[in-house]
């Protein structure tokens, strides 16, 4: 790992340790043992005869599982290093350590061997805010155990660490007198629990024992049986198909299985610190891996529908019909110090609730889920005119009523300078961005397909349907930017367009909600000089005045975005735009390793030549993990059609062939299969662009 | 002396269906404690139809909370799921349950909800 740190996870526990295994947190430092958003060590330090170790190599067994490979000593010479340490960790409700100490010397060797504990028990938040605990410590030692424990209120955590071995322990840690025979091991299992109370779900010791190596996911399906029944990727080009396993492997790691979903699994946000269900996340992720993992989008579909809002709170941006935006299970939840339990402020997840429900069944024809969950999409569809539409004009506005703690930009670009006119300045509150409307247009549009096929209700249909067609007349006009041949990124409260040229525009298409003799501006606005950057499209067009190309979405490129836009381009017919905007994604996913990152630098690909990665704190990340799924999609131009799936590849040359074998949808298992036509720009054809 | 909890159990018994419980099916038994003395519910809920008793039976959900606490939620200022967070609403058996019946509970009285502006328009529906 490129930061020194080492990260295994299982579910929502995670460990992140430095390239010894050892953690020596502070509070402001993002090491050490957490599970459900609460850190349960912050300190575990290795030292063999008072000395702390040196690290020879990390191998990364599976993502839930690591070794250590250690000397003793703090120089950088190991030649003459007569002992080996191995650590062997699994990650699961706590963690499991198997500690291993080989003696390679000719004599026996006495050695006192020590494992330190201690416990912050700091929430996620008070990690990346830095603040003060408010409840009390607790230190014991229990029946050869080390008891750590946080109680403020009726809230207890704790975490308990043991030893198969006889240890002394005090309260700092364990130890080990041994003696060594030559060329003799020893070895001792440590076990770290979290310990939860009242939480169901939450298991009071580590899941793995000694010589446990099969992944036992939290779910009903391992690493294995995952890959092995997703479809097949054959093709001429090794980058695909490494990135393609790479996603796969990913998005197994990215699944997470909240308390109430019985084993089924979701995916979540990222790696390490959003392993939690975000509404917009889970549902762009499940989208995009629909033609390959369709049980992911009935978990979230599930999930979600289950979280929905049902009431006016203020302090959560709760309204009824609502979809979360994100869910912690932190102190500072708990306390209502933060709103997250869940906390509903996004304006985009819930008509893209109704959007993935109707996608789902057009390609499982599930329509047993589409009736079950009739009351929550009824619901979600009445939040988009009752509780949305906060300036009574037909659209969807944001703005939050918690105004301390909640979200101040409830679109996916959601940080403060997204979303600004020309010249730079920043609309006030609400706003009314572009994508919403689309999405809300899409969810009308196949609300009214589920209400027939599902609901039985053709009034319902009717109704939305005339309510979609009015919505993309009344869009169609006020967003148009006339001088430019675009949609405008938002609209203001005085109704003047908020005019940037953005990525938006391809959303807009992918909704569907562009008229057809907009689209040809629009699509080559996308693939320009001012937004295409030769690896993809920009979060915000150059020349611009907040552009910057490594602003988070204000120039950066995002490969989630991309692969949205890419169905868009799709959608209304330009499909060798979309084989462009696929051939510089997947280009760039060769750069790291198959794994793509949030986002990457705006720079024009002719001037850096790689992309340069954004530095963030999270990957791999959900989204950009989904967005090879996407593109492969877009590239065979997959589409359910009734019970059929129909194939209309358009694949960029560079793409010798492509082959995606046994598809599962209502059809059954179905390969697709395509041969590269169209001319891009790319690593192998470096031809000018426009 | 009957309090706003007992009224609550009274209410949902004499509403008998309630649209907002469509997916439950399933028991959920609730404890409530006030010192020393516990009352207990037992509502069955079979796709929205509500029964409630005092019988003493297993659930598929058992709540425990002090009754001051559950007072709160009925009335809408404590929030169910902060609570569980805290460990001051244990919740044994399936979260599930709970989850899909804290719906019936009400927002937090004076919340505000979405404004509704009359901003200058030049959009018409």
């Amino acid at each position: 790992m490129n930061d020194g740190l080492v990260k295994i996870l299982d579910g929502n526990t995670f460990v992140v340790s430095d390239e010894r295994g050892d953690i020596e947190a502070s509070l402001t430092d993002p090491t050490g043992l957490f599970s459900f958003d609460t850190r349960f060590l912050s300190r575990w330090v290795l030292t063999l005869n008072g000395q702390r170790l040196n690290p020879l190599s990390v191998d990364d067994l599976q993502y839930f599982e690591t070794r250590f490979f250690l000397v003793p000593g703090t120089g950088t010479v190991y030649i003459d290093a007569k002992l080996s340490v191995i650590r062997r960790r699994a990650v699961g409700n706590g963690f499991h350590e198997e500690l291993t100490i080989l003696n390679h010397d000719e004599k026996p060797v006495n050695l006192t061997i020590r494992a330190e504990a201690g416990s912050d028990f700091a929430d996620l938040f008070e990690v990346k805010d830095a603040l003060e605990k408010k409840g009390r410590y607790s230190t014991r030692v229990d029946d050869g155990k080390l008891l750590l424990g946080y109680v403020r209120d009726t809230f207890e955590r704790a975490t308990v660490v043991s030893a198969s071995e006889p240890a002394r322990v005090t309260r700092n840690g364990l130890s080990f007198r041994v003696q060594i025979e030559p060329h003799g091991e020893w070895t001792t299992d440590l076990d770290v629990a979290a310990v939860l109370p009242g939480l169901p779900g939450a298991r009071g010791r580590p899941k793995y024992g000694r010589g446990s190596r099969r992944a036992r996911p939290n779910m009903s399906e391992s690493l294995e049986q995952w890959v092995e029944e997703a479809p097949r990727v054959e093709c001429d080009w090794d980058s695909l198909r490494t990135t393609y396993r790479r996603s796969l492997v990913d998005l197994a790691a990215l699944r997470f299985s909240p308390p109430v979903a019985r084993g089924q699994s979701l995916p979540a946000a990222g790696l390490p610190w959003f392993m939690t269900m975000f509404g917009r996340d889970s549902i762009f992720t499940s989208l995009q891996a629909l033609p390959f993992t369709p049980a992911l989008a009935a978990t979230t579909l599930r999930a979600l529908g289950e979280w929905q809002g049902s009431r006016v709170d203020d302090f959560r941006d709760e309204d009824p019909g609502r979809i979360l935006h994100e869910m912690r299970y932190g102190e500072m939840a708990a306390f209502e110090e933060r709103p997250h339990s869940p906390y509903y402020g996004c304006a985009d997840a819930t008509p893209l609730y109704v959007v993935l429900l109707d996608e789902y069944e057009r390609w499982t024809g599930d329509t047993k889920l589409v009736r079950e969950l009739e009351f929550e999409a009824r619901a979600a569809l009445a939040w988009i005119d009752d509780y949305a539409d906060l300036l009574g004009n037909g659209y969807i506005w944001y703005q939050r009523r918690n105004e301390e703690t909640g979200l101040e930009n409830q679109c996916w670009k959601d940080s403060w300078d997204s979303i600004s006119y020309r010249d730079g300045r920043l609309p006030g509150f609400p706003r009314a961005t572009c994508e919403l409307q689309g999405y809300a247009y899409d969810a009308k549009v196949r609300g009214a397909r589920l209400a027939r096929i599902a609901w039985k209700d053709p009034e319902l249909a009717d109704r939305l349907e005339s309510e979609a067609a009015a919505l993309k007349r009344r869009f169609n006009r006020d967003f148009w930017v006339e001088d430019g041949g675009y949609f405008a990124l938002a609209l203001d409260t005085e109704g003047n367009q908020v005019d940037c040229l953005a990525s938006n525009n391809g959303h807009l298409l992918w909704s569907g909600i562009v008229d057809k003799s907009k689209a040809a501006s629009v699509a080559s606005h996308l693939l320009g000089r001012r937004l295409f950057s030769g690896w993809g499209v920009r979060t915000l067009a150059e020349g611009e005045g907040r552009y910057n190309p490594i602003g988070y979405h204000v120039g950066t490129v995002w490969p989630f975005d991309n692969s949205f836009i890419a169905w868009g381009l799709r959608r209304y017919g330009f499909k060798d735009e979309a084989a462009q905007i696929a051939a510089g994604i997947l280009d760039a996913a060769e750069f790291f390793d198959g794994r793509l990152p949030e986002a990457f630098g705006g720079y024009e690909r002719i001037l850096t030549k790689y992309p340069v990665q954004y530095p963030t704190a999270c990957s791999p990340q959900a989204w950009s993990t989904g967005a090879p799924l996407l593109l492969l999609r877009t590239m065979l131009g997959l589409e359910p059609q009734g019970d059929h799936l129909v194939v209309d590849p358009a694949l960029p040359q560079t793409l010798g062939h492509l082959e995606v074998l046994d598809i599962p949808g209502r059809w059954g298992r179905m390969d697709a299969f395509g041969r590269g036509r169209v001319q891009v720009e790319s690593r192998r054809a470096h031809a000018r662009r426009r | 002396m009957t309090d706003v909890v007992d009224e609550f159990f009274a209410e949902l018994a004499d509403r008998g269906r309630e649209p907002l419980l469509e997916r439950v099916t399933g028991s959920l038994r609730f404890e409530l404690s006030d010192g020393g003395k516990t009352d207990r519910w037992f509502v069955e809920v079979e796709k929205g139809d509500v029964s409630v008793s005092r019988k003493s039976l297993a659930a598929d959900c058992t709540l425990r909370a002090e009754r001051k606490l559950f007072a709160g939620m009925v009335r809408g200022e404590v929030n169910a799921m902060a609570a569980v967070l805290r460990g001051a609403l244990s919740v044994e058996g399936d979260l599930e349950h709970l989850l899909l019946f804290q719906r019936i509970f009400p927002g937090p009285p004076g919340a505000r909800g979405p404004r509704r502006g009359r901003g200058r328009q030049k959009g018409r529906r």
